[in-house]
């Protein structure tokens, strides 16, 4: 056996020994995931748990470390679907490495998830955004420069996939009229991924805005990368926790960043119980 | 990261064995601009390999030292020669140093680089005060479980550049008629020098120099509450439409005549410290 095969099938092995874990714990097969990203946890708190399972009891996932994050599955209901939430997620920043921080993705494709909703928590590139607006993710640009084989689909229903099938395009709609309906601000743009641990710089800031980024932050597009290699689809979703004015710029702090979240999470509730109860079979 | 607390006890244990002194300032040296150590008035020199812990330099014209002395009547510690990512080190080892320097008593940390220049209006010879930094290295020394003892876990930067280290050390350039711009510095990993494409990127992105080094004592520094001055020696002009070949023995020809307005302004931002 080569080395390469070898590392595969004990990642696969790794994959079946989480999955199981959790199947032996709550044996559902949700269609729906979800990735709550900092200071969202809030969304839990509508799902009707049914288990609840903490990371560092599954086997080979290490415990998240980030301000914020709980750092659990939820496992349950939400608007009366099956549904396994992750309550905090693995960043880079942590210093795993990215197959290991994206396991979950993995997992949640074997326990059956087809349709996987992600929220971030991302400074807005956008000097007239406003704290607490939230941003569907159109597309990405990745600066973390971690990708491994794992984060690489070939094909998606026998088609090869770009990049540009990675954010679901009727989900963005979807969400851009429900909005409107709910009366809240709702943008649509290109999200940044760093590795992060520290805030950018001023000229950090002016960089990504020149290069098309609208906002920025630490996670989303490794779990995106590697749940595009299952043909998920794909509704990801970034809380604007603040605005980034490089040319007068003002301290950021993971606290700011908490309490800023919080504005934003009722819409991100509606938003994503309103995707479930639209989706056609 | 965890681990790093220790490590840095074990050094500064070391080196108050051999230097009883208390910092106000760390110095880091970088290509060609050693000499300022011969104004420094030495208590002790210990070599980079002799220190616990201690990564050891092996890039061109880096002489691998710590001096702890007195400059302009300020003790401080400066490293003659650093470590570079691209020699293959990782960040959290090229930056162990500053942890040191502010667990020996420093509060400010003066950092100096060889810089290609991408502003087409600055020249060989200048210098430039670093007044903010883009961050190009695809690494970060602050990856890993966070140390709350050592700093945030997430690090404002909004300015990791003191503003009135900065303002003061102009004001010196201009007594001593020395030409001093203000600007950003983008860190690559290096060690290729960039082509003409990426010059061209990188001063669109908006950078004014570009060097391999420096980036990540800065987040460091930050990290640890330092403030933070950085000088940056234009030793080759990258203008991608009338790109000259790099010539190492040059650039640190260029440094060291540069070299005495680089320990002036040091000289003088000590002076005021005094």
């Amino acid at each position: 056996m080569s080395e390469s095969s070898f590392q595969q099938s004990a990642f696969e092995l790794s994959i079946k020994q989480s999955h199981q874990f959790i199947a032996n714990r709550w044996n559902k097969r949700p269609r729906y995931g979800i990735i709550l990203g900092t200071g969202a946890g809030d969304i839990a708190n509508a799902i009707v748990a049914e288990e609840i399972i903490p990371y560092p009891e599954v086997p080979h996932l290490p415990a998240s470390t980030a301000i914020g994050h709980k750092g659990q599955f939820v496992c349950g209901t939400l608007v009366d679907q099956p549904i396994i939430a992750m309550q905090g997620r693995f960043h880079l920043y942590e210093g795993y490495p990215v197959d290991q921080a994206t396991l979950p993705v993995h997992v949640m494709a074997a326990m059956g998830v087809t349709d996987l909703f992600i929220s971030n928590a991302a400074g807005g590139c956008q000097p007239d955004w406003i704290v607490g607006d939230v941003m569907m993710i159109e597309s990405h640009v990745d600066f973390m420069y971690r990708a491994t084989p794992r984060m690489f689909a070939r094909t998606v229903h026998g088609r090869p996939l770009t990049r540009s099938d990675l954010y679901d395009v009727a989900r963005i709609e979807q969400a851009i009229v429900h909005a409107r309906a709910e009366d809240f601000q709702l943008h649509r743009g290109v999200y940044a991924s760093m590795l992060g641990p520290n805030y950018e710089t001023r000229a950090e800031y002016r960089y990504l805005r020149k290069i098309g980024a609208d906002a920025v932050g630490m996670s989303t597009v490794p779990e995106v990368a590697v749940a595009a290699t299952y043909a998920m689809r794909i509704m990801a979703m970034s809380i604007i926790t603040n605005v980034a004015n490089p040319d007068q710029l003002v301290e950021t702090s993971g606290h700011d960043v908490v309490d800023a979240a919080a504005i934003a999470a009722p819409k991100l509730r509606s938003l994503v119980e309103n995707a479930i109860k639209n989706t056609e079979d | 990261m965890i681990d790093l607390f220790d490590k840095i006890q074990e050094s500064v244990e070391f080196i108050k064995s051999k230097w009883d002194g208390t910092p106000k300032a760390g110095i880091i040296l970088g290509t060609g601009l050693g000499p300022l150590v011969e104004q420094i008035d030495v208590a002790v020199a210990i070599n980079y390999q002799d220190i616990p812990n201690f990564p050891v330099s092996t890039a061109p014209s880096h002489q691998g030292r710590l001096v702890c002395g007195t400059l302009n009547g300020v003790p401080i510690v400066a490293m003659q020669g650093r470590m570079h990512m691209y020699e293959g080190y990782p960040l959290k080892e090229v930056t162990l140093p500053v942890r040191i320097m502010k667990a020996l008593g420093a509060e400010t940390l003066m950092v100096s680089n060889a810089c290609g220049g991408l502003n087409p209006n600055y020249s060989c010879g200048d210098i430039m005060l670093i007044d903010d930094q883009i961050n190009l290295m695809g690494d970060n020394p602050l990856i890993g479980i966070n140390d709350d003892r050592l700093g945030v876990r997430f690090p404002d930067m909004s300015q990791p550049y003191c503003p009135k280290l900065i303002d003061a050390a102009l004001a010196i350039a201009r007594k001593e008629d020395i030409v001093a711009h203000k600007g950003v510095f983008v860190a690559v990993a290096g060690p290729n020098l960039e082509t003409r494409a990426e010059y061209r990127f990188l001063r669109t992105i908006g950078s004014d120099v570009v060097g391999m080094s420096t980036v990540p004592e800065v987040i460091v520094a930050v990290h640890e509450g330092m403030n933070v001055v950085g000088f940056s020696v234009v030793t080759d002009m990258c203008l991608p439409d009338a790109l000259k070949a790099a010539d190492e023995n040059e650039i640190i020809a260029i440094a060291k005549e540069a070299e005495p307005k680089l320990t002036k302004l040091i000289m003088g931002l000590l002076g005021e410290m005094a």
